[in-house]
């Protein structure tokens, strides 16, 4: 996949996700019934005591999220901005992680919008893992940048010898 | 001429071996460089996992326990809610075991719940209370309590606590048992529906004769009460809870759809254009 392809996905899934915990921001101000298809499940959720942490609706912090990893993937593409999303989805993801164990342990409900937030979440997770760790081309079609940074330190050893 | 070619010729493989030398020498550099730059992105990655799973430990352990612990076993808290249900309910009539509002009031509302459904707590304790205070009060409207078994695990633990409160309804107080059950209820699953809990719940009830209610739980009127709510309930197609029906008293009951357990305003206008009828 390009640095280009890869990207582009990334940006998807974080508008999807955006959508998504819009969605259940507006439904929890408005205190109105998400749209589910499993019955009550997604308003047992959606109204737990689990529904918000320290007083602020899950569903905003999730929104907040989306927008840090979308601002990350806009920022010119760098090792710093891909690190800032790695650890934006990281977080992410580790929120999701717990809101879903509550789901299951807890309030024994599903609610499909936050499942979906879950999965999505975690495709950017492993998505941008990948992006860092490959060091990835960017979206010019540059030298990797891996090689062009290690090819730094090399320079001031190789003169010294020549 | 053959010295100096063969100079050459060996200037030119010196020149090559330490071009060789220097690319190779160069290769290993940028190997080493590039190792390391992937161990210290390892690294990172290790550090912000580590952080996160500190965090999320940190949330599981302070949301742990829940704000609601089941009864209140402080004297002040406690007569904080005794005093809040009293003032909601207070002078409104109850009738029948369940049902709360005057007998002649035009409209019906029946709510179908499981004391220990934690939307049922939200609802009673949102858009329920202006409900009551607007409609119930004022005689427009009467609301019947009837069991729906959703959040409930063991179906005798629900039988058991459904019935104490119709038990408290046999003395006009059914709904104290109700609002003050939801006032204290306790986290889903953690099995705080005990005997003492029951027993602690009526005790808060203003004036109930706790014998008498502790002879009515053994009522088979009111097991077959709750027995018969839960076939209502499916009846009406019913799935989850909170569920509603309403009409006019007497009357056939129609499915309501609510748009939210904390604006009575989907119930509001169920109740208006029925009282016009």
């Amino acid at each position: 996949m390009s640095a280009r392809t890869l990207r582009i996905t990334l940006l998807a899934l974080t508008l999807i996700g955006l959508g998504v915990a819009s969605y259940l921001t507006y439904v929890h101000y408005a205190g109105i019934k998400p749209a589910c298809t499993a019955g009550e499940s997604c308003t047992k959720v959606q109204t737990s005591q689990y529904s918000k942490l320290a007083g602020v609706p899950v569903a905003l912090i999730g929104l907040i999220g989306y927008v840090s990893i979308l601002t990350s993937l806009l920022a010119p593409e760098n090792e710093t901005s891909r690190f800032a999303t790695v650890a934006l989805t990281v977080v992410g993801f580790g929120f999701s992680g717990y809101l879903t164990g509550r789901e299951l342990f807890s309030i024994h409900a599903i609610c499909e919008w936050c499942v979906s937030s879950a999965v999505i979440m975690t495709l950017l997770m492993c998505l941008s893992i990948w992006r860092f760790l490959r060091g990835d081309l960017t979206a010019r079609g540059a030298e990797p940048e891996s090689r062009i940074a290690a090819a730094e330190p090399a320079a001031p050893l190789g003169a010294t010898r020549s | 001429m053959s010295t100096i070619e063969g100079d050459d010729e060996q200037d030119l493989t010196r020149k090559q071996r330490r071009e060789q030398a220097r690319a190779k020498r160069r290769e290993l550099e940028q190997a080493e460089a590039a190792s390391a730059l992937r161990r210290t992105r390892l690294t990172q990655l290790g550090i912000v996992a580590v952080i996160v799973v500190a965090i999320v430990v940190g949330i599981v352990v302070a949301t742990g326990g829940g704000s609601k612990k089941g009864i209140a076993t402080n004297p002040i808290e406690r007569n904080a809610t005794v005093g809040e249900v009293s003032s909601l309910l207070g002078g409104i009539p109850e009738s029948g075991n369940n049902a709360l509002g005057s007998p002649t009031a035009p409209v019906t509302l029946q709510y179908f719940a499981d004391l220990q459904c934690p939307v049922c707590r939200q609802f009673t304790l949102g858009a329920l209370k202006p409900l009551i205070e607007s409609y119930v009060r004022p005689g427009e409207l009467r609301i019947e309590f009837h069991s729906f078994q959703t959040a409930t695990r063991d179906p005798e633990t629900f039988r058991a606590q459904q019935v104490a409160a119709l038990a408290a309804g046999k003395q006009q107080r059914g709904w104290y048992y109700v609002e003050l059950f939801y006032h204290q209820q306790g986290e889903e699953s953690t099995g705080y529906v005990t005997e003492s809990y029951l027993l602690g719940l009526a005790r808060q009830v203003p004036g109930l004769d706790m014998g008498k209610w502790a002879s009515d739980r053994s009522s088979p009127e009111l097991a077959s009460s709750v027995a018969s709510d839960e076939v209502a309930a499916k009846t009406h197609g019913f799935s989850g809870t909170p569920a509603f029906a309403i009409g006019k008293t007497g009357g056939t009951m129609q499915k309501l759809e609510y748009s939210s357990l904390t604006d009575p305003g989907s119930f509001v206008t169920a109740i208006q254009r029925l009282a016009k009828r």
